[in-house]
């Protein structure tokens, strides 16, 4: 049998000012899945995520925790893994880091050295992929939100990595703009992680879901049910989303 | 906003804007660096540079007001380092060759930015092979003072909409803490978008 896609034991984290971040997370996502992370503001999603591509620990010491594809992530592996997990962050502005979105989805192609035309085709696919053929020459101030989200998408996308790990997807997006993320999300083929405050699109996307609180895994299993479990929800911070509730399950 | 004006003015319509930008880089540093090593004695040459400039502001419709507020800003600065100059044996002569070479550079470098849109600039820098350090460096201010810019503004609305009572020291102060304010979200912002390139393969 082959190594799961995402496999995590045991991850501990403590941030620089000593707060416990993660206590003793463990979780195995399958090849081919799309998975919920949900729980209450500070519960340590966003964390959980940056150690999936190795932006966190700053420091690498010990055993790892945390394996791609059977690969450990660890120092000598981290570029390896930065191409195989997509990390999209919170807060668009923080990603798009270059003066047009074509030089910005040419960024990590850049950083892995290919060729000149190589990258131009992959840029040429990855805005494709997101439905925003012809913006390349605009400047990402130009973008709406939507747009923003969708070139950090292109920007990850263009690397075709195998796991995606999505931070609050739709937090700042209009509902056109967030049926237009899920439905591009539903056509990419990457194993999906996405922490979110979004329950309904936990409900309408994630086969199952993972609800992490104060750095720990307090529920797991498909998502609907976790979801419908209403005392569960409430005790950490989250509410049953009402197509739920309402008795028309997805 | 400054940056949203001078991002219009570059992405406009002129024969100045039809060029190639790596021409008007190349041509804008071929005239600084002219400027500044030619000895001002050779008066005639400076008469000309000066008309050169003025031609190629006018052929790119850069508004004349947009490019006389910012000489004006800069002009103090100028007239601190030259007025130095004063003190010196011949220091007339002196003052006034660095106040004309100062303000033709100045000049170049507004009319370059206002025909030219930073990808462009940066594009062909890159393609000189300048070390992608300085060219990373200088896409990141280009990205950023947007973003900075708009920090500013939502503070500053949210800071106008909180202000009852007006008064010089107050509006001192609260500028202060806004200046504060906007370093700490900036290094914070720093620190993200750090992560976010480490996260893209950045060595």
């Amino acid at each position: 049998m082959s190594a799961p896609a995402v496999e995590i034991r045991d991850l501990r984290y403590r941030y620089p000012d000593g707060r416990v971040g993660l206590d003793g997370v463990s979780l195995t996502v399958e090849e081919g899945e799309t998975v919920g992370l949900i729980g209450p503001n500070g519960a340590g999603k966003s964390t959980l995520l940056m150690h999936l591509n190795g932006i966190l620990p700053d420091a690498y010491r010990g055993a790892p925790s945390i394996f791609i594809h059977g690969v450990p992530v660890e120092k000598a592996t981290l570029l390896r893994i930065r191409r195989e997990v997509g990390l999209l962050f919170e807060d668009p502005d923080d990603q798009l880091l270059s003066p047009t979105v074509w030089e910005d989805i040419a960024f990590g192609p850049r950083q892995w050295d290919w060729p000149e035309a190589e990258v131009e085709a992959a840029v040429g696919r990855a805005l494709a992929d997101v439905g925003l053929e012809g913006f390349g020459r605009l400047s990402p101030h130009h973008l709406s939100n939507g747009e923003k989200q969708r070139v950090c998408l292109a920007g990850i996308m263009v690397s075709r990595p195998k796991v995606l790990a999505l931070d609050e997807p739709t937090r700042a997006l209009d509902p056109r703009g967030r049926r237009r993320l899920q439905a591009i999300l539903g056509g990419l083929d990457a194993v999906k992680i996405i922490a979110t405050h979004d329950l309904e699109l936990v409900a309408e996307t994630c086969g199952r879901a993972f609800v992490l609180d104060g750095g720990k895994i307090a529920a797991a299993g498909p998502a609907v049910e976790v979801l419908a479990d209403e005392p569960l929800m409430l005790a950490h911070g989250l509410e049953t989303p009402h197509i739920l509730k309402n008795g028309a399950c997805r | 906003m400054k940056h949203e004006r001078v991002d219009r003015l570059s992405r406009g319509e002129s024969p100045v804007h039809r060029l190639s930008p790596g021409l008007k880089t190349a041509a804008a540093f071929a005239f600084i660096l002219a400027v500044t090593l030619i000895p001002f004695r050779v008066g005639a040459v400076f008469a000309a540079a000066g008309a050169l400039l003025v031609l190629a502001i006018a052929a790119g419709r850069v508004p004349a007001a947009y490019l006389l507020k910012r000489l004006l800003l800069l002009e103090p600065v100028i007239a601190a380092v030259a007025g130095l100059a004063l003190f010196q044996p011949g220091g007339a002569a002196r003052f006034a060759a660095m106040a004309v070479k100062s303000t033709l550079c100045v000049g170049a470098v507004l009319a370059l930015s206002a025909t030219t849109p930073a990808a462009g600039i940066l594009a062909f820098f890159r393609a000189l092979r300048v070390p992608s350090i300085l060219t990373s460096m200088a896409a990141l201010t280009v990205r950023y003072v947007h973003v900075l810019g708009d920090e500013l503004r939502r503070m500053r609305r949210a800071r106008r909409s909180r202000t009852f009572r007006g008064g010089k020291a107050r509006a001192w102060r609260s500028a202060a803490a806004a200046a504060g304010h906007l370093f700490v979200r900036s290094t914070e912002r720093a620190e993200r978008i750090y992560r976010a390139m480490a996260a893209r393969g950045w060595r």
